[in-house]
Formats: C-alpha cells, sequence, structure tokens
C-alpha cells in the first residue's frame, strides 16, 4: 500500500562520546555473575557453590523452547548464588564465579583445523552448543532461526545500531573487521543461502571503507547503506530495504534471516575456535559518565566495575537527578540502583541527567504521534480505548504491532508517557486474549 | 551504591529541547496570525484613516478591538480557573496555569472573525460561550470538542446579527461610502441575488485581484487572502499544521464551485476563485480546519475529515440560506471528528482489508453522493433553466 512505506526519523547519535577511545579489552573481572535467566527463560543451574570452574564449561541450561547451554565466562571458583540486577529491571538469581585470573580454558575449545567440510545441521549443533542468542538485544536464541523449513535466499547482518549513544557493534566490526565477514560466511552456509548482506547507517562510511577491500574472499557478500534514520536497525525495515518484502511473522517468511553483526563475529570463535558465547561488547556512555567508552568484557561482569575505569560518574552528577539505563536511551529501562551486571542483551550501560523539568500541557491532538509510527497505529487513540479498557478497540487497532520504538513518546511535544500507554494496551490485550 | 531517579523510555524527547514542545507550537501559531491581523489592522483602519475617514484614534480601535478579544478570553479563563480550583488562587499558580492552557487564542480568534462594529458586549459573550462554554466546561485546553472560538461566533451569529448590523456590521467607514457594494458582503450578493454572473458578484468590489489582497468588505480579518496564505506557508513550513489539511479543502470548495458554475450554465474560472476567495474559507481552512485539538489526528482522518468540510462549506453556503458555510461547516464536523477518528485509525492500522473495506467504501460512497448532490442541487438553485442535459454536457 502506498500509504505504508517504511519510514523514521532523524534523531541526533550522540555517538561520537564514545567513539574517541579504543575499544578496551578488560578480561578479568574479579566476579562475574552469571544470571539464570535468558530472555523470560528461568535456567536451571547445573553447578554446586564451591565447584572448580574453567572458561567455557557450562553452568546452567534453557530448557523448554529454545534450549541450550550457558558457560561460564571466567575460570575460578562457583563462590556463591545469589540475586543481582540484571538488565530487564528485575533481580534475578545469578552463580557468582570468582575468578582466578589463570584463564583455564575447558577442554571443548579447541581451534579447529578445517571448517569447510561443516554441514548445515553441524553448524547449527555449533550454534544451539555454543548457547549463541541475538546480541542486539532481543537475545533469542540464533539457531532457532536457522531451523526454519522456508528457504531463505539472504542473510542480513544488522550492523545499523539506530540507537542513540550506542557504539558498541561498530567499535567491534572496527577493530575486527574480518571476522565479521566470517561469521556471516558461516551463517550463509547454515541456512544454505547465496547473498549475504551487511547493512550498516549512512554516517559509519568507516564500515564500508574496512569491509569493501575484503569482499573478494566472500562471494555472495554484499553491502548495503541504510539512511540515517530511528528505527532503521528495526528488522522489518532492514529487511525491506534489503529484499523489497514485507513479512508478517518472522523474516524466514520474506526468505530472509536477520543477525546482529556482534553475533555473526561471536559465531565465527564458535566454528573456528570453539569458543562459546561468553563475552560482549558493551558501551559505557552518557553526559553522566567522565570517559565514555566501550568494553570487550566477559558476560557477567559488574557494570560498576566499567563505570569505574571510565573515570566514574561526572562531576556534579547527583543520581536521584539522573537515569541509569541498561541499554539504548530510545527503548532502554531505568535502574534504579546502579549494581547491574552484563549480560547478552545488555549492550549499553547510559548514564544521563534528567532534563529540567518544563511545564508541559496537556495533549492538544497535534497528531505528530501517529505521523511518525513506523507501524502505522494512531497511538492517541490506543490510549483512549485502554482508558476505556475497550480491548476489542485496542485490537482492531493493532496495538499488537508496536515494538516499543518509543517515537510517539520521542515527539509528543506535552511530554505524554505515550509509548507507555501502548505498552499497557498491550498487556491489556495479551491478558485480555 | 548510588540510587537513581525512575523514568520510563524513551529517555530521549525533542521537547525537552528548548526551542521545542507545545509552547514553541503555539508561539509559532500566534506568529501566524500575525501578518493576518497587521493586515486587520490595516484594511480597517490605517487605510480609511489615510483616506481621511475616521479619527486617530479610530485608526487604533481594530487593533485594539483584536487585542481586547484575547484579553477578555484570558480573563474568562482566569476566573473560571479561580472560581473551580482552589489550588489556584494566587498569581503565581494562576499564571502558571494559564501559560499551558493558551487563554487568550479563542477571543482573538473570535475577534479576528467577528465584523468591525461589533460592539464590545457581544464580543464578552461570545468569548464567554467559547471559552467557557465550548471550553473550559469541557475540561480545558485539549479536552474541548467544540473550536472555542468558532462556537462563540456562531452564539453570536445566532443570536446578535441583528445587534452587530444595528451597530455597523462589516464595514469600515470607507467601505459605507462606496455606492457599488450596496451594503452587501461578496457573500452576501451571492446569497441575495441567487445568480452566478461576474457583474453581480465580482464588479462591484472591482476584480478578483481585489479579493485575492483582502480590500473587500467581510468580517476584520478573513478578508486578506494574501496575508492567510502567507501564514499558511509560514505554518506549514514550521509544522504547526498538516500542509494538506487547508489544501484539500480549498480544493474541495474550488472544484464543486466550479462543477456548480458549470452546471448553472456559467464555465468561467473566475466563479470557483470567487468561491474561495470569498468569505471565511481561506481564514477557516488554514487555522480552523487544521485545529488540533478538535481535528482528527491521524493523516488520514485528516483526509477524510477535510473532504467533508468541502463539501459541506458548498453545501451550506450554496444552498443553504446562510451567507457564511465555513463556520457551520467546521462546527458540525468537530462533531464528528471523535468517529473519524476511530475508524480511520482502524482502517490506517488495518490496511485495506476485510475488517475495513465496509468502512471505507461506505465513507467513500456517502462523499461521493453529498457532492454529486451538492453539484446538482447547486447547479438547480443558480439556474432557472436547469435540465439535467446542459449539467451532464457541463461535466463532461
Amino acid at each position: 500500500m502506498i500509504l505504508h512505506k517504511a519510514k523514521g526519523i532523524h534523531i541526533d547519535g550522540r555517538k561520537q562520546m564514545s567513539k574517541e577511545s579504543p575499544l578496551h579489552e578488560y578480561l578479568n573481572p574479579q566476579f562475574v555473575y552469571i544470571p539464570l535467566l535468558q530472555q523470560t527463560s528461568p535456567l536451571k543451574r547445573i553447578v554446586e557453590v564451591g565447584d572448580d570452574i574453567k572458561i567455557g564449561q557450562v553452568v546452567a541450561l534453557r530448557e523448554g523452547f529454545g534450549e541450550m547451554p550457558i558457560h561460564a565466562s571466567v575460570s575460578g571458583k562457583v563462590s556463591a548464588v545469589k540475586k543481582v540486577w540484571h538488565c530487564s529491571g528485575k533481580m534475578v538469581d545469578a552463580i557468582e564465579i570468582t575468578n582466578d585470573l589463570l584463564q583455564r580454558m575447558d577442554d571443548s575449545i579447541q581451534p579447529e583445523a578445517d571448517t569447510t567440510h561443516f554441514t548445515r545441521q553441524e553448524l547449527i549443533e555449533k550454534m544451539k552448543q555454543a548457547g549463541l542468542s541475538g546480541l542486539g538485544g532481543a537475545g533469542f536464541p540464533t539457531y532457532v532461526k536457522y531451523l526454519t523449513k522456508l528457504p531463505i535466499d539472504v542473510i542480513i547482518i544488522n550492523a545499523v545500531e539506530c540507537e542513540p549513544y550506542l557504539t558498541c557493534d561498530y567499535m567491534l566490526i572496527n577493530s575486527y573487521p574480518e571476522k565479521l565477514l566470517k561469521g556471516l560466511h558461516y551463517f550463509m552456509r547454515a541456512a544454505e543461502a547465496k547473498r549475504g548482506v551487511v547493512c550498516f547507517k549512512s554516517y559509519n562510511k568507516h564500515i564500508k571503507e574496512l569491509l569493501q577491500p575484503l569482499l573478494v574472499n566472500y562471494p555472495g557478500v554484499e553491502l548495503k547503506e541504510i539512511k540515517d534514520i530511528y528505527p532503521a536497525g528495526w528488522e522489518k525495515y532492514i529487511v525491506q530495504q534489503v529484499t523489497g518484502k514485507t513479512y508478517e511473522g518472522l523474516p524466514a517468511e520474506a526468505g530472509a534471516i536477520v543477525d546482529n553483526s556482534a553475533t555473526a563475529m561471536v559465531f565465527a570463535d564458535v566454528v573456528e575456535k570453539n569458543i562459546p558465547l561468553i563475552s560482549r561488547v558493551i558501551t559505557i556512555s552518557g553526559e553522566g559518565i567522565k570517559n565514555p567508552r566501550n568494553y570487550y568484557v566477559p558476560l557477567g561482569t559488574p557494570v560498576k566495575d566499567l563505570i569505574q575505569l571510565s573515570g566514574g560518574y561526572s562531576e556534579g552528577l547527583s543520581p536521584e537527578k539522573a537515569w541509569y539505563i541498561a541499554g539504548g536511551p530510545m527503548t532502554g529501562r531505568a535502574i534504579l540502583i546502579d549494581d547491574l551486571i552484563v549480560s547478552d542483551t545488555l549492550g549499553a550501560v547510559i548514564v544521563k541527567p534528567m532534563p529540567e523539568n518544563k511545564l508541559h500541557p496537556e495533549c492538544l491532538g497535534c497528531g505528530k504521534c501517529a505521523d511518525v509510527c513506523p507501524v502505522y497505529l494512531t497511538p492517541t487513540e490506543i490510549k483512549k480505548a485502554y482508558e476505556t479498557k475497550d480491548v476489542e478497540l485496542i485490537k482492531k487497532l493493532n496495538a499488537q504491532k508496536c515494538m516499543a520504538c518509543g517515537l510517539c513518546s520521542y515527539v509528543c511535544p506535552s511530554h505524554i508517557e505515550i509509548t507507555d500507554f501502548v505498552g499497557k494496551a498491550k498487556d491489556l490485550l495479551r491478558k485480555g486474549a | 551504591m548510588a540510587r537513581f531517579a525512575n523514568g520510563k523510555a524513551p529517555f530521549l524527547r525533542s521537547s525537552d529541547a528548548r526551542n521545542s514542545g507545545t509552547g514553541i507550537i503555539m508561539r509559532d501559531f500566534m506568529i501566524g496570525l500575525l501578518p493576518v491581523i497587521l493586515f486587520a489592522w490595516y484594511k480597517n483602519g490605517i487605510k480609511v484613516y489615510i483616506e481621511g475617514n475616521i479619527s486617530f484614534l479610530e485608526m487604533l480601535y481594530p487593533l485594539l478591538f483584536i487585542l481586547l478579544g484575547g484579553l477578555i478570553s484570558t480573563l474568562f479563563e482566569g476566573l473560571f480557573f479561580y472560581i473551580t480550583d482552589k489550588e489556584v488562587r494566587n498569581l503565581k499558580a494562576l499564571g502558571k496555569k494559564l501559560a499551558v492552557s493558551y487563554a487568550a487564542i479563542p477571543g482573538l480568534i473570535l475577534a479576528m472573525i467577528a465584523p468591525l462594529y461589533t460592539p464590545i458586549w457581544v464580543l464578552m459573550f461570545g468569548a464567554f460561550m467559547g471559552t467557557i462554554v465550548g471550553k473550559m466546561l469541557f475540561g480545558g485546553f485539549g479536552n474541548n470538542i467544540f473550536n472555542p472560538a468558532l462556537l462563540g461566533y456562531v452564539a453570536i451569529g445566532f443570536t446578535m446579527l441583528g445587534v452587530i448590523n444595528n451597530a455597523g456590521g462589516a464595514f469600515n467607514a470607507s467601505e459605507v461610502l462606496v455606492d457599488a457594494y450596496a451594503g452587501a458582503t461578496p457573500l452576501g450578493t451571492l446569497a441575495g441575488a441567487k445568480v452566478i454572473n461576474y457583474d453581480t458578484l465580482v464588479a462591484p468590489y472591482g476584480s478578483l485581484w481585489n479579493f485575492l489582497l483582502g480590500t473587500i468588505p467581510g468580517a476584520l480579518a478573513e478578508t486578506g487572502s494574501l496575508a492567510i496564505i502567507i501564514a499558511y506557508i509560514w505554518l506549514a513550513v514550521r509544522k504547526v499544521i498538516k500542509w494538506f489539511t487547508p489544501l484539500i479543502y480549498v480544493g474541495t470548495v474550488f472544484i464543486l464551485s466550479w462543477f456548480i458554475g458549470i452546471a448553472a450554465g456559467e464555465t468561467g474560472m473566475w466563479f470557483p476563485l470567487y468561491s474561495i476567495l470569498s468569505g471565511g474559507l481561506l481564514f477557516g481552512a488554514v487555522f480552523m480546519a487544521t485545529e488540533p485539538v478538535t481535528t482528527p489526528k491521524n493523516p488520514l482522518g485528516k483526509i477524510v475529515f477535510a473532504l467533508f468540510l468541502g463539501v459541506l462549506t458548498v453545501l451550506f453556503r450554496f444552498i443553504g440560506n446562510l451567507p457564511e458555510g465555513v463556520g457551520t461547516a467546521i462546527i458540525v464536523m468537530n462533531i464528528f471528528t471523535m468517529p473519524i477518528d476511530k475508524m480511520t485509525a482502524v482502517i490506517r492500522a488495518q490496511g485495506i482489508k476485510k475488517s475495513t473495506i465496509v468502512s471505507i467504501v461506505g465513507l467513500a460512497l456517502f462523499l461521493i453522493i453529498l457532492m454529486v448532490y451538492a453539484i446538482v442541487k447547486g447547479g438547480n438553485v443558480y439556474s432557472a433553466l436547469i435540465t439535467f442535459v446542459p449539467f451532464i454536457q457541463g461535466v463532461l
């Protein structure tokens, strides 16, 4: 439909502040905490307090849908099981491992001499055994996507990173460009796809300069520049830009699988070195951080270590007048206690002073929220339907299509929490249905 | 460990920036009114003064009249707050409250669309109806169903027309002296003469250029078509209003008037131009059909709203007995804002599907039937000779 062309708006990226310093490695935190939660599934712990742990050893299992093992990210001893703050905003049980700083590897971590013989099934099994999940923020188990029965024409690597402040994907590609293409190559083999596309945002021309010379070794791989708009990193938007097709449920319906660039780079290690998902890059940024940077850390690292490494909070920051945001500023979550741990879905921690309190009038009905909505909803009507608890109408208004990109609240001139209202309407729909 | 503030995503808001937010939208809206106000002052004050028909103090009157309108409605709203809300019974709190409820706008606009010699007490009555009945009783800014200024206008239009005319009406001191006007505004002439004829409708007022410039008799500020077009461009560029709403509204009136002209045997392009340049059409299209609170919120709703406005305006203007169709059409459509919003929001969310096709086809059919009726009936009213054959010939 003509009315339904893809759209978005430009938002000031504020990415420069965390790009200035190179990628820092912080591989030996004193403690790591492996949360017993992946996506919304609780994990089954299979180690006891006092057990000796090596890097890459399985410590917990996800069961049921998306079953897979979860691995230790440092070597040492299990010293406790205790509650920690998870980026989902809840306190969850976590396995505390006291690091012995010896970096002892599990026996399973062995380089593969030859990777050419792996079949599709073997590659998918490797994803599963490595506990590979989407590092872009959703944390969906990667192998599940590759089990699809639908024919896959194209693997799309999402390096768009449309959230402001975030540079973790960019910095990682910047450091290991070839790894990205390797990961994509293995992904293509795992789906028997002929085509691979790396999508990056137009201002990150540097990615193109890095990757272009390497493409000769990777047939079928191409680069695609995506406009600098938000939410350009949205899966549906990217698939539409690359294939010209839209879909209802999963990208596989359009013959595509979308993976985050960081996931692809982990997969390269999974295939070549048998290193499971045990580390990631996280952006520590925002106006409330003295030296914003990106860190390459084992999963389970306490974020407070990283903030300390960044010089702490900037001077004059009063925490009760600032946000501590897990994730990007558009879709992230305010965490009340600055005691977060790094988990697979945590791409950034942004500390940001709250803006001055302006006096805001009521909704004037300008309709900017409806204008900007990438899925063509009318948030004001959904809010009204929510207030009258009209579940039938909420359904008709397609509230379930909302992906909580946050644009409606972003553009609202009256500072109304309209995204939140749509979220509540969605909850109501889920309960009502 | 430190305790941080709670908040809701997104943590970036465009309204946090100093140069954005509802306050800025309203400021831009006021700036948009400025050329129109200045033109009204020029036409009814400065120009008449230069022609030597009024004194210096009388020259200031049109400007003061408009500002007075704004002042009166601000006072009414302040009084309402003072009486109903115990917490704002001091000047500071009251000022804060008035700052985010944009109290001056209804009265300001009411004064702009009222005839020049409306007695002040009539203006006060209109402002009372607009601000208190039209706005505050509905729950204040953001909750009103009717455009407050228009409600006030309709109230004085239906009850006080005689009083206003006795007091001097819309004609300024220079216009009264022009014999050719015969005491009627262009639309008044149309309603009275019931003919579509250049010599009757346009010639007494000079040419269509005068219609564009606004030097024709009419309500205080609504004749200044050129000033309104400038305001339109400003408001559209600043994204205060959606650019397409006024265009669709005026376009619909243009096309329907053209067809009515053809149906009545007048094929000249002057008639549709005359039709859109006279009366309050441009003013209503730019400042009232786009008023955010009382018009649909999603783009599709705005389109439907504007189309209906065009048809209703033509119906009221050419077939009803009202000299002015714009105000009535907008008030009537204000009632339908909520259902249109709901209907179009569903259509927009779901696209063309089985579940929405009934409402889409229904809406379209209703619009088309109304349009055809307007053309046939309009042609009938303005031509004694009308039969279906010349009408069809004309259209083809």
